[in-house]
């Protein structure tokens, strides 16, 4: 798969801080999840790549294409939403998307009328002509993602965009991204601290501590490979612990009748049941043992960064 | 994208020339500033001294105008120098008002809730934003003071006759170097206090400052150092002292002005450096983000 955003030893400075430090890697997911605890560099690596601050060594690819010296061309293909309020509050909602259509490059007519569906599409048409600084703070989230989608770019790079939402406007915002990312027209970038929005929207995650690549993983792989592990509790053992050894599953039992079992490429969950009532052993639970994104962040968290010289990031 | 669809969809469109985005923002920033009706209303009120002046013109050339007044005028007398100097120190002095309302608001609109790093996320550099807000100002402006005065002077030549206009011809380009240099100065001034400061209130404040306070600190300056040149402080003296000669103004028409106060290069020096200061203030502050240092 080709990359969407590849980062070469990208170094950002800004005073006399290092922010971000010698960043390595290849994000080639659909939805690409930024985490990191506060200060990590998320924002500034977002804002690197939109070229408001400059790279003081190495560069960042964005498509193939290198931010220095191609920023305005590929400012055209992305859609930015910032962390912070980013509105003219005295102007009307659908006024404000037209307007920053407009800048993006598309003509009157076409920008009026993405501007419509986009406020549609993010749920705010009933309120379009209401001034922007009228809204309540999830409409406002909404506007700042209906102007970065008015103008149909191909990355989409949101920073923090669940930030003070309530639980019902931040599933609308999460199923709106999913919705997106789910067409395949466009590649996403989620920076957020919470890793809940991440795991339920991203296929990929750079983990970031420090200015540094902590983790890159693919967490589509890992859901995959997560697969192949099985905890089961058994009413009574009865010769199924030998019977699933030879069907060649490694299996450890515990006590309470509990086993964990890694399951070969070639063997079906449906065969473990067969063979529980071969035995007559009444399989209570079954679970797959499930790295979650939180064991992921955690374990990135308390290992040391990439080393420089080697560094590709992934876990 | 569409409304009943409601699915995502990449534009692929054609797009507009990337040299003319910039007045997509001269477009909206005017629009938004006649949304007010108060602005909308003191926009024309500028205009009416222009109404005024091209009915004196009309009247000093009308006979029948001239016998319904009781009165007998020589229009060469009294349409000159003088009086399109006159006119537009008016104008100017409406134009200080404008820019005064207009920018801080026009600016402010965008810094107050962090609207510019979506501009600058956008096919669209710091220059090429500010040429777009400096030309909405320069549009409104002109048509409040070069555009009316040139509109005057062919009344005037087309009325006069005789060859005025061939002898006057330098009056044309004093009134357009004069006003591009006044609207050059304020707009560019009035932009960056306003991006200084990013608060409409204080912005405005700032600018009645700068042209009325400042000359006062400069005269002081200058009385207790016993020079003149603290009335490089004053920018509407600076900008006279430019004006009167561009415009040949006879010295008996301003009384109790220091006409010698300062050498007229300094005053030229004065107002560049003006728009030079402002300039490099913009390009410090007009940024999608700031760098806090240390």
């Amino acid at each position: 798969m080709s990359s969407v955003i590849e980062l070469e030893n990208l170094e950002v400075r800004l005073g006399d801080r290092t922010i971000l430090d010698r960043l390595n890697g290849s994000l080639t997911g659909l939805c690409i999840g930024l985490l990191g605890p506060n200060g990590s560099g998320k924002s500034t690596l977002i804002n690197t790549l939109l070229g408001f601050y400059p790279p003081s060594g190495g560069t960042a690819r964005i498509f193939g294409r290198d931010i220095r010296g191609n920023i305005s061309e590929l400012r055209s293909t992305i859609g930015f939403m910032p962390e912070s309020d980013a509105f003219i509050a005295e102007m009307s909602g659908i006024r404000f998307v037209r307007y920053m259509a407009e800048i993006s490059g598309l003509p009157a007519r076409e920008a009026m009328e993405r501007a419509h569906e986009a406020f549609f599409y993010v749920g705010l048409g009933e309120v379009r002509y209401r001034k922007v600084g009228t809204y309540s703070l999830g409409m406002k989230q909404l506007v700042k993602l209906a102007q970065v989608l008015v103008h149909g770019p191909k990355l989409l790079l949101l920073d923090e965009p669940t930030n003070g939402l309530d639980p019902e406007a931040r599933q609308r915002m999460l199923q709106l991204i999913r919705e997106i990312r789910d067409t395949g027209k466009a590649h996403i970038v989620i920076s957020s601290h919470l890793l809940h929005d991440i795991e339920e929207c991203c296929d990929e995650v750079l983990i970031l501590k420090q200015g540094r690549v902590a983790a890159l993983c693919n967490l589509e792989e890992e859901r995959r490979a997560n697969k192949k592990f099985l905890e089961l509790e058994i009413n009574h053992e009865n010769g199924f612990v030998e019977a699933i050894s030879r069907l060649g599953c490694e299996c450890a039992s515990f006590a309470g009748g509990r086993l964990k079992i890694v399951l070969p490429e070639d063997i079906a969950v449906r065969q473990l049941y067969q063979l529980a009532a071969e035995h007559t052993v009444q399989i209570r639970r079954m679970n797959y043992r499930r790295d979650s994104l939180e064991d992921i962040f955690l374990k990135a968290m308390e290992g040391k960064p990439e080393a420089r010289e080697t560094a590709s990031g992934r876990l | 994208m569409a409304v009943y669809k409601r699915t995502y969809k990449v534009y692929e469109g054609a797009l507009t020339p990337s040299w003319s985005r910039f007045l997509v923002l001269s477009r909206f920033s005017a629009s938004s500033l006649f949304d007010s009706r108060r602005f909308t209303a003191f926009t024309f009120l500028c205009l009416m001294p222009v109404f005024i002046a091209a009915f004196c013109i009309y009247a000093v050339h009308s006979s029948t105008v001239q016998l319904m007044l009781g009165t007998t005028l020589k229009a060469g007398n009294i349409i000159n120098n003088v009086s399109f100097w006159v006119f537009l120190q008016i104008q100017v002095g409406l134009s200080f008002i404008l820019a005064l309302w207009a920018v801080p608001d026009m600016m402010a609109r965008d810094f107050s809730n962090h609207a510019l790093q979506l501009y600058l996320s956008r096919p669209l550099s710091r220059t090429e934003y500010l040429l777009g807000k400096v030309s909405a100002m320069v549009i409104l402006l002109s048509c409040i003071t070069w555009i009316p005065g040139l509109l005057l002077f062919g009344l005037q030549a087309q009325l006069e006759g005789n060859g005025w206009g061939g002898e006057n011809l330098w009056l044309m380009a004093s009134i357009v170097i004069g006003c591009l240099l006044w609207i050059a100065v304020i707009a560019l001034l009035a932009m960056a206090l306003s991006v200084w400061v990013k608060w409409r209130i204080a912005a405005s404040a700032l600018m009645v400052a700068v042209f009325f306070v400042l000359p006062g600190f400069g005269e002081i300056a200058g009385s207790i150092l016993g020079t003149q040149w603290g009335k490089l402080l004053d920018l509407r003296y600076v900008l006279t002292l430019i004006w009167t000669r561009l415009f040949r103004i006879p010295l008996h028409y301003i009384h109790g002005w220091d006409y010698d106060g300062i050498p007229l290069w300094s005053a030229w020096a004065a107002v560049l450096g003006v728009c030079i200061i402002s300039l490099l203030l913009l390009n410090r502050r007009l940024k999608a983000r700031e760098v806090e240092r240390g």
